[in-house]
């Protein structure tokens, strides 16, 4: 199934790349990558870019970021440009003003401190906690709101939303530090249990990406008999988007089967070509087509 | 039904935003500064988005009654809108509102006070009414521009149940016996006379009712103006809090029927006709003025189909105390239904010969006339055709 972006560039050039549906993770430091290597089978796929990254050839990649807004911005796009992501989903640690350790919350806001701008990402109606979040240049050590405080989700959320639409992208943090455990008494080497713990959420966040992502690239994917045509006479931009809603509507319509007829016949030109489409199309079954239990009229 | 709650935080105290989180206390509940944060932003996916939809409370701000766009029946005193929400609860694949909004998140507008202020201003000065914005009015003309017979046929003052008349209010009999009911003389009509308010375009009045209880504020404070006309547009079966009150004949609930194979096809979530049908039938016996919708019909519709869907509901329904029967055919602002197809290019109703005339797309029916007559002979069968009228206004192609 082909993966689609709303970037019809991308769009295009899933649509080539095969039967895709990419999941895409992103996390801002390696610790935080360790445990989704291990449950993913991830292996790293280029050790010595500026963002690590890793996939496992089944559709899951995972991006080291780095800290920071812009680091995670970067690296979604870094890691676009390699594996166009049909869903995105950001992992880390985070702060937060009230939440025990260890409590995994899915961001339903998001609040860019540096410019008060905020995010939505969508809800998922999975039966997960889940907090507001605040993206802070550096590390909170006051608490002061009773929300989950991190340093990238906020370029990632941008960045990501560009490329795709924003109910594929999503937003998970597990707390690791709070007023009563602050940052200060917090060691790295708890960030793999942190996330460990939290292996069931994640699995379920990622099948939930994973499932939409598949149902939105079905529901825009383009039948075979497209590419032949592609292979086989030279289109223009225009000619090529109007032949692909051409090719849509005859499977919408039940029509596959003679649109594979269609397309093993020879046309002089490609306008005598869209012409046959259109006629056969002009003379489709009404609405309900054989899916219909009505009789037409 | 809903899988969040986004509130306003100018609406966190209201007592309806209170009872509803109250109501919905196991959703995630998330606050928020404006509804348009999140809806109808960019980047959006209706279509995703249905599938997990989210419940947003916020106040109504600016113009909360809204005139209906020229070209529907009244011209002059009296039909208007209000949309209390924005969006649906349910998931009828031929609905406008798929290609009017990105978001298919639901908004509660829950100042019903100020819809009511506003309706009563509207009451007091009918040729005060502010104009609308004039895309707006495209698209709504476009969307409903069918209703303007509707519109006048249920604005009729009513002393009683079924074929009430005015004395101002000429009925005059067009072909086939379709009826539109148009005053004569804007002049003539008093302030509040006949003037109708729509609640229903931009969701269905009554599906949320349980919760948003907007019959239930709204139906009192008409009851309260006998004058002026309330219509609950609807598919739902939520009619509980209905038949708590004492009828008023001010109040119509009109609800929306297609073939059974429609229903079965494109209305997702919807109550099943025979449920709309007891629903119906038991307002109808406590004294509610009841209307029927038969739209959208769809170019496959056969009138065999439509027989047999008539025939359903007369035996259920009581034909003589009707307010009003309507048949409708589909159509769509054509910049709604070029969103609708980007949202559903797989989807076999978008993908027939359709037709765009004056900004409106239509699917093509090869004899669409003669189709549309034969259904209403039929439908004529069953009911007074000076009941009834066509939601037609005039774009159908005459090819008999």
């Amino acid at each position: 199934m082909a993966c689609m972006s709303v970037m019809s560039e991308n769009r295009s050039r899933s649509a080539e790349k095969g039967n895709e549906v990419n999941v895409n993770l992103v996390v801002a430091h390696r610790l935080e990558a360790e445990r989704l290597i291990q449950w993913f089978g991830l292996s790293e796929i280029s050790p010595r870019a500026e963002f690590p990254w890793f996939g496992n050839g089944e559709g899951l990649s995972l991006v080291v970021t780095g800290s920071g807004a812009g680091r995670a911005a970067a690296g979604v796009r870094h890691l676009h440009e390699r594996r166009p992501g049909c869903a995105w989903l950001n992992i880390g640690i985070a702060g937060h003003g009230s939440a025990a350790v260890g409590t995994g919350l899915l961001i339903h806001r998001i609040e860019d401190r540096s410019t008060g701008k905020r995010h939505w990402p969508s809800p998922t109606g999975l039966k997960l906690p889940h907090g507001n979040l605040i993206t802070v240049s550096k590390a909170e050590t006051e608490y002061a709101e009773d929300a989950a405080y991190d340093m990238e989700a906020a370029g990632f959320f941008t960045a990501a939303s560009r490329l795709i639409v924003s109910d594929l992208v999503l937003v998970y943090k597990i707390v690791s530090d709070n007023p009563k455990h602050p940052l200060a008494s917090f060691r790295r080497g708890q960030v793999p249990s942190l996330i460990g713990a939290r292996d069931s959420e994640i699995r379920a966040l990622v099948t939930h990406l994973r499932e939409r992502g598949a149902r939105f690239a079905h529901w825009r994917s383009l039948p075979a008999e497209y590419q032949q045509l592609l292979e086989k006479y030279h289109f223009s931009v225009t000619r090529k988007a109007a032949l692909g809603k051409l090719c849509r509507r005859f499977t919408a319509l039940g029509m596959g089967p003679r649109l594979t007829v269609l397309v093993s016949k020879r046309y002089h030109s490609t306008a005598v070509l869209m012409a046959a489409l259109e006629d056969e199309l002009a003379g489709a079954l009404p609405v309900g087509g054989k899916g219909s239990n009505e009789p037409a009229f | 039904m809903f899988s969040a709650i986004y509130f306003e935080s100018a609406v966190r105290d209201h007592p309806r935003t209170r009872a509803i989180l109250r109501r919905y206390r196991d959703l995630p509940q998330i606050e928020c500064g404006r509804y348009s944060e999140i809806f109808n932003r960019k980047s959006q996916n209706f279509r995703l988005q249905k599938e997990n939809s989210a419940l947003i409370l916020a106040r109504k701000h600016g113009r909360k009654v809204l005139p209906a766009p020229g070209g529907y029946g009244f011209d002059a005193a009296g039909s208007h809108y209000f949309s209390h929400m924005l969006n649906c609860i349910y998931d009828c694949r031929y609905c406008f509102l798929q290609g009017m909004y990105r978001s298919a998140h639901c908004v509660l507008f829950v100042n019903y006070e100020d819809f009511a202020d506003a309706i009563e201003r509207t009451l007091s000065h009918p040729k005060e009414h502010p104009k609308e914005h004039p895309k707006e009015d495209t698209h709504r003309k476009s969307c409903h521009s069918a209703r303007s017979r509707r519109i006048s046929s249920s604005a009729l003052p009513m002393r009683s149940f079924g074929f009430a008349q005015d004395d101002r209010v000429g009925r005059q009999a067009q072909d086939n016996g379709v009826v539109a009911h148009l005053p004569t003389d804007a002049g003539e009509v008093a302030p509040d006379a006949g003037q109708v308010f729509y609640s229903g375009y931009d969701c269905d009045s009554l599906a949320f009712e349980p919760a948003s209880g907007f019959a239930e504020y709204f139906v009192p404070w008409f009851a309260a103006r006998p004058r002026a006309v309330l219509e609950l547009r609807t598919k739902s079966t939520q009619i509980g809090g209905l038949l708590k009150q004492e009828p008023i004949q001010n109040c119509i609930i009109a609800m929306s029927f297609t073939t059974a194979a429609a229903a079965a096809r494109w209305e997702h979530g919807v109550p099943a006709i025979e449920k709309r049908l007891a629903a119906l039938g038991r307002l109808q016996e406590a004294g509610w003025p009841v209307a029927l919708r038969f739209e959208p019909l769809l170019p496959d519709t056969s009138p065999d189909a439509c027989r047999e869907l008539f025939e359903l509901v007369f035996s259920r329904l009581d034909s003589r105390w009707l307010h009003s029967v309507s048949i409708g055919l589909f159509r769509m602002p054509a910049d709604y239904f070029r969103n609708t197809l980007r949202i559903y290019p797989d989807e076999a109703l978008f993908a027939r010969e359709t037709r765009t005339r004056n900004g409106v797309t239509s699917l093509r029916h090869p004899h669409e006339e003669a189709w549309l007559r034969q259904i209403e002979t039929a439908l004529f069968r069953h009911i007074d055709p000076k009941n009834y009228y066509r939601c037609a206004d005039g774009e159908t192609d005459r090819e008999n």
